[in-house]
């Protein structure tokens, strides 16, 4: 189990830096955080302010210049790749701006593709339960040129969930989607939390999505400025307004 | 515009070499074919000028009709103190030189099994051609010289014994000298020289020369000299002066060789034409994935056919290049087929590699050309792509009008190629244009069948996908679906590799046919059941003394014989005749259309017995009379006797006796003779006696039981389709570096979605294993296609050679391990590809644009 205090991921003191000499960017500067277990996090900032960066540090999919990683107890800036394959299998779901969805399989292959992949029998309740949530009983067999951005990122979502893992990560999940389907997005990342009991970490730029959360970190020249509820979306834009 | 095109094409300068590379193995066989025959050409024309060169005459016989396994006329030594005569003439005499087989002290043969041995005689003063660079000149009957570089392949020493043998039995010889010729390399020709009379010995050919060789007085013209000389000498001579015989050699070899460099130029042009396969889909990926680029372009103001321009310009650097590379290629490639031919016994004589300008020149045209057209249609392409591409991801759609165009062309190009092929398989004419024929139209079916493979691809993936999902699951699934999801680029990829399985599977099954009908001959013909003796070589003729030596043994009823030699109907065509024993038909069996053993056995010296089909050709019956033109420039005439079943045998077309085949056709050695063993005595003892025997006094010639001479002529067919193997290879490894390049092309693409299958949760081994699937699925539709054309082309280039007796078998479990080979390609294709995939960073390919 995680730390005793309740949190999925731990990172201890991240930096990151990219390049060096003149030319260096300290992307992240000494980054300490926690993330609780069945709490959607939402992480903002100005372009280039380290989101993305800190997100693939938290996800072991970068390893940070300093600092570590503590995800679900396993210390995981030190894992090889197998390890970090497995790792994925177990304990991750992703979700990406551009949806990245298999365009050779149905709506449904592409939901329970992370199982296909570790070579594990699907739960049929539960998926059966993933594909009501997300509301495409209609179109399972449809493949993802015959979906709408909004039906896709909703598969891409269910696809995260499907392997139940500790914590999922999404990367401007809505950075694409029109505001009715982004609604739709965050409608259902906020019940996976609720209902399913998800631990959910999402970059955002859009204060609306932001709203969604229960906890809005910002972040600014790769550190933390603030760290709280957000409120609703009107304040989290007054809050932007307050640290530009 | 154009510097722009080459800089960009600088800029992806790597996967521009893999594009070369597909030009650059063709052409440096197409290259290779050249320099190799035209070094061996330039090889013999300095073998022929070094052996005139005290020479200004030449008397030789006439030989009208060139022979191939058969003894070449002779002239009379009669003819010699006429020459001699003859003002002007300063030194004359006659020489031998004819085929023959040199022994070493231990019975070993001396040089490799299919190159030429000669003895020779030798020459007075400076008629004389070898230089001896080591002992002296044979002085007398147990003397004898050879070649340095036989002497040294062989380790003799002077002083040894070796073994001579021709046309009568071995004699054995002390080695007294070794000869070089010129500088040129014989290959693996070898000369063995002893005095005329020892050599007109062991030819058989007492009283008689193969050549007269005059040197003129000084002053005297050899024109001259030669119209002196002809004048006197009767009709079936052929007089000529020196430089007159070297050219017509010369031309003889390159006529031979002609049939040698179109053979193997065949399989340089079939590898081009896969190449292009590449070229084809390289330009067509390349430019999809440029689109923006285009697009961009476009924006800025460019125009089509700037656009246009820009991608030809690529296609014609990458033909040059190719080219250029493919010349360099092509001496490693003349060194290469030299090797190949070597192992395979078959030494070519050389001199320094010679590079030709039409060498050049063709390898230049062919490059750019094929680069050229297998370009235009991606280039075309790039044409429409809008300005606005620049900002979206856009393929542009394939018009309909220009897929029912694609179809149109398709349905054309095959139906020509349907004709071209029922004509040349129907009509007559000569073997050549048949050939042409049958070949052009195939490759027209292939070329029309290639725009049609798109639609099959899906089919054939799920078919040979079926069982690797079975096994394993998602990997197998994605592979299966990935080398569907670009159809006509997976069906170009495949179709390249569908010509060499084509090819191969054509090879093997008619292979399969010869040997089984090379089987069926034996069983049919040698219908006595007894042993059968011929030369070592398979179609060479067997000393004359072998037969009536074989009739001595213990055990044997009797020996039939067959003498054979080309003639020529006059006015026609080539004619193989032959001359059996009367009582032929106890060894070899003869179905009867007409006659019957009695016309066979009393048949008299101006009648002949015909095969139904040249009976038909020539419009003759029983009774009907027809004149021959022989290798001895006669021209007998023969009415006909009686009339048997053509087949596939070793009686040929005309029936005569042989005494006349000895006087008019001047063929006095068997070709092969049949041993019947007595019913009581016991065949492999009999065989063993004679063996013995043969080996002592004619090592020169075999005896085989009949499951040994089927197994010898399989063997011999087994080495010649070796040797197609071998040239096809090249075809087949271009086509897997065009899966490999496809593969790696595809990979590109799709970099971001392998970052998100690693992401949530791929190894790098599944990666490894998707990839490798999808080769192997590529792999066995172009195998499935390639085996399914090539059965079908064996099948119907069967159907003609049916009448001869050819018979048709399917070698399945070959076929099946064709695929299975297949198979095993598209894994080794995907290696590269496949590791590169597996290595892709997650988090790089996620960003990947
Ligand atoms: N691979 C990289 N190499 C160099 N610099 C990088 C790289 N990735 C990100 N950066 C830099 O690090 C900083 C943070 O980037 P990022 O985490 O992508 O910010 P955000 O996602 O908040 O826009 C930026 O200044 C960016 O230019
Ligand atoms: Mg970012």
């Amino acid at each position: 189990m995680a730390g005793a205090n309740g949190q999925v991921v731990v990172a201890d003191q991240l930096s990151r830096r990219y390049g060096t000499g003149a030319a260096a960017v300290d992307a992240l500067v000494d980054v300490s955080t926690g993330f609780d277990r069945d709490r959607f996090t939402a992480i903002m900032g100005p372009s280039g302010s380290g989101k993305s960066t800190l997100m693939h540090i938290l996800a072991g999919l970068d390893r940070p210049t300093t600092g570590t990683v503590e995800l679900d107890g396993v210390e995981i800036t030190a894992l090889d790749d197998g390890e970090l394959t497995q790792l994925r299998r177990d304990k991750l779901g992703f979700v990406f701006q551009f949806f990245n969805l298999l365009p050779v399989l149905t709506a449904e292959e592409n939901l329970v593709l992370p199982l296909s992949i570790a070579g594990r029998k699907p739960d049929r309740e539960w998926v059966e339960q993933l594909i009501r949530t997300v509301g495409l009983e209609e179109r399972r067999s449809h493949r993802p040129a015959e979906l709408s951005g909004g039906q896709q990122q909703r598969v891409a979502v269910a696809r995260a969930l499907v392997s139940k893992p500790a914590v999922v990560f999404a990367d401007e999940p809505t950075g694409n989607l029109d505001s009715k389907a982004s609604e739709d997005v965050l409608q259902l990342l906020r019940r996976a939390v609720d209902e399913f009991g998800q631990t959910v970490v999402m970059v955002t730029h859009d204060p609306a999505a932001a709203a969604h959360a229960d906890r809005l970190i910002t972040l600014r020249d790769g550190r933390i400025v603030h760290d709280a509820a957000p409120g609703s979306a009107d304040d989290v834009i007054e809050l932007m307004k307050q640290l530009d | 515009m154009t510097s722009l095109a080459l800089k960009s094409l600088w800029a992806r300068k790597v996967r521009a070499l893999t594009t070369t590379f597909a030009v650059v193995l063709g052409i440096a066989f197409v290259a290779g074919t050249y320099v190799l025959t035209d070094t061996i050409l330039a090889a013999f024309d300095e073998i022929f000028a070094e052996s005139l060169k005290g020479t200004s005459v030449v008397v030789t016989a006439k030989n009208p009709v060139e022979q191939e396994n058969s003894e070449v006329p002779t002239i009379s030594a009669g003819l010699l103190p006429r020459i001699q005569r003859t003002p002007g003439v300063e030194l004359a005499a006659g020489a031998i030189f004819t085929p023959g087989a040199f022994f070493d002290s231990e019975g070993d043969k001396i040089g490799s099994k299919f190159s030429p041995k000669f003895i020779s005689s030798t020459l007075p003063g400076k008629l004389e051609s070898l230089t001896y660079v080591d002992g002296h000149r044979p002085r007398g009957p147990t003397e004898a010289s050879i070649d340095k570089g036989a002497a040294e392949s062989s380790g003799l020493q002077l002083g040894e014994k070796i073994g001579l043998v021709s046309a009568g039995r071995l004699r054995q010889f002390e080695l007294v000298g070794f000869t070089r010729l010129g500088g040129a390399s014989f290959g693996g020709a070898s000369i063995a020289q002893v005095t005329l009379p020892t050599a007109q010995a062991l030819t058989h050919k007492r009283g008689r020369f193969d050549q007269i060789s005059v040197a003129a007085e000084p002053g005297v013209s050899p024109a001259a000299l030669k119209r002196r000389i002809a004048a006197q000498m009767p009709a079936s001579v052929r007089v000529e002066t020196a430089g007159e015989n070297a050219s017509r050699q010369s031309e003889k070899i390159d006529e031979s060789l002609g049939f040698f460099q179109t053979f193997l130029l065949v399989f340089g042009f079939i590898a081009v034409f896969v190449g292009s396969f590449l070229i084809f889909n390289t330009f067509s990926i390349t430019v999809a994935q440029r689109i923006s680029e285009f697009g961009m372009l476009r924006t800025l103001g460019a125009s089509r056919r700037q656009i246009l321009t820009s991608v030809m310009v690529e296609a014609v650097a990458i033909g040059l290049i190719g080219a250029l590379l493919g010349i360099a290629g092509g001496f490693v490639v003349a060194l290469g087929l030299n090797a190949l031919f070597e192992a395979l016994g078959i030494d070519l004589p050389t001199t320094s590699l010679v590079l030709e300008a039409r060498t050049v020149i063709v390898a230049l045209l062919v490059g750019v050309l094929v680069t050229v057209v297998a370009a235009f249609m991606p280039a075309l392409r790039s044409t429409r792509v809008p300005p606005i591409a620049a900002l979206h991801a856009f393929s542009p759609p394939p018009s309909r009008r220009r897929r029912r165009v694609a179809v149109v062309i398709s349905i054309l190009l095959a139906a020509l190629g349907l004709f071209l092929l029922v004509s040349g398989l129907t009509k007559g004419g000569g073997a050549g244009s048949r050939a042409a024929l049958v070949g052009g139209g195939a490759l027209l079916i292939v070329i029309g069948g290639s725009f049609y493979t798109p639609k099959l691809v899906p089919p054939i993936s799920n078919l040979a996908g079926w069982p690797l999902q079975r096994l394993r699951g998602l990997t197998g699934r994605l592979a299966r679906e990935n080398a569907q999801r670009n159809t006509s680029r997976t069906a170009i990829t495949a179709a390249a590799l569908m010509i060499g399985v084509a090819l191969v599977a054509f090879v093997t099954v008619f292979a399969a046919g010869l040997k089984s009908t090379v089987a069926q001959v034996v069983d049919e013909n040698f219908a006595g059941g007894g042993l059968v003796i011929q030369n070592t070589d398979g179609f060479s003729p067997i000393p004359a003394g072998v037969a009536g030596a074989a009739e001595q043994v213990p055990g044997v009823e009797s020996v039939q014989s067959i003498r054979s030699s080309k003639a020529k109907l006059v006015g026609g065509e080539d004619v193989q005749v032959a001359a059996p024993t009367p009582e032929i038909e106890m060894a070899v069996s003869l179905t009867w259309k007409a006659g019957g053993p009695t016309a066979l056995r009393n048949l008299g010296d101006g009648e002949a017995i015909v095969s139904d089909s040249f009976a038909s050709a020539n419009g003759l019956a029983v009774g009907d009379s027809f004149r021959l033109l022989t290798a001895r420039d006669a021209r007998p005439q023969f009415k006909v006797a009686g009339e048997f079943e053509s087949k596939l045998g070793v009686l040929g077309d005309v029936l005569v006796t042989q005494p006349v085949m000895a006087r008019a056709f001047g063929q006095r050695q068997d070709t092969s003779a049949f041993v019947l063993v007595e019913p009581g005595a016991d065949a492999a003892t009999v065989q063993a006696i004679l063996s013995k025997g043969i080996e002592i006094a004619f090592p020169i010639a075999e005896v085989l039981n009949q499951g040994e001479l089927k197994e010898d002529r399989e063997t011999q067919i087994g080495q010649l389709v070796n040797l197609f193997y071998g040239l096809l290879a090249l075809a087949v490894l271009i086509s897997l570096f065009g899966i490999a390049n496809t593969l790696a092309l595809s990979i590109h693409e799709r970099t971001r979605e392998l970052g998100m299958l690693r992401a949530i949760g791929m190894s790098r081994r599944q990666v490894r294993t998707m990839i490798r699937y999808e080769s192997v699925i590529t792999a066995l539709i172009g195998a499935v296609l390639g085996l399914v054309l090539g059965v079908i082309f064996a099948t119907l280039i069967a159907q003609p050679l049916k009448g001869e007796g050819f018979t048709l078998s399917y070698p399945v479990g070959s076929l099946i391990g064709l695929l299975l080979l297949a198979a095993i390609f598209g894994v080794l294709a995907a290696v590269l590809p496949a590791r590169r995939a597996a290595r892709l960073d997650v988090l790089e390919s996620l960003q990947y644009e």
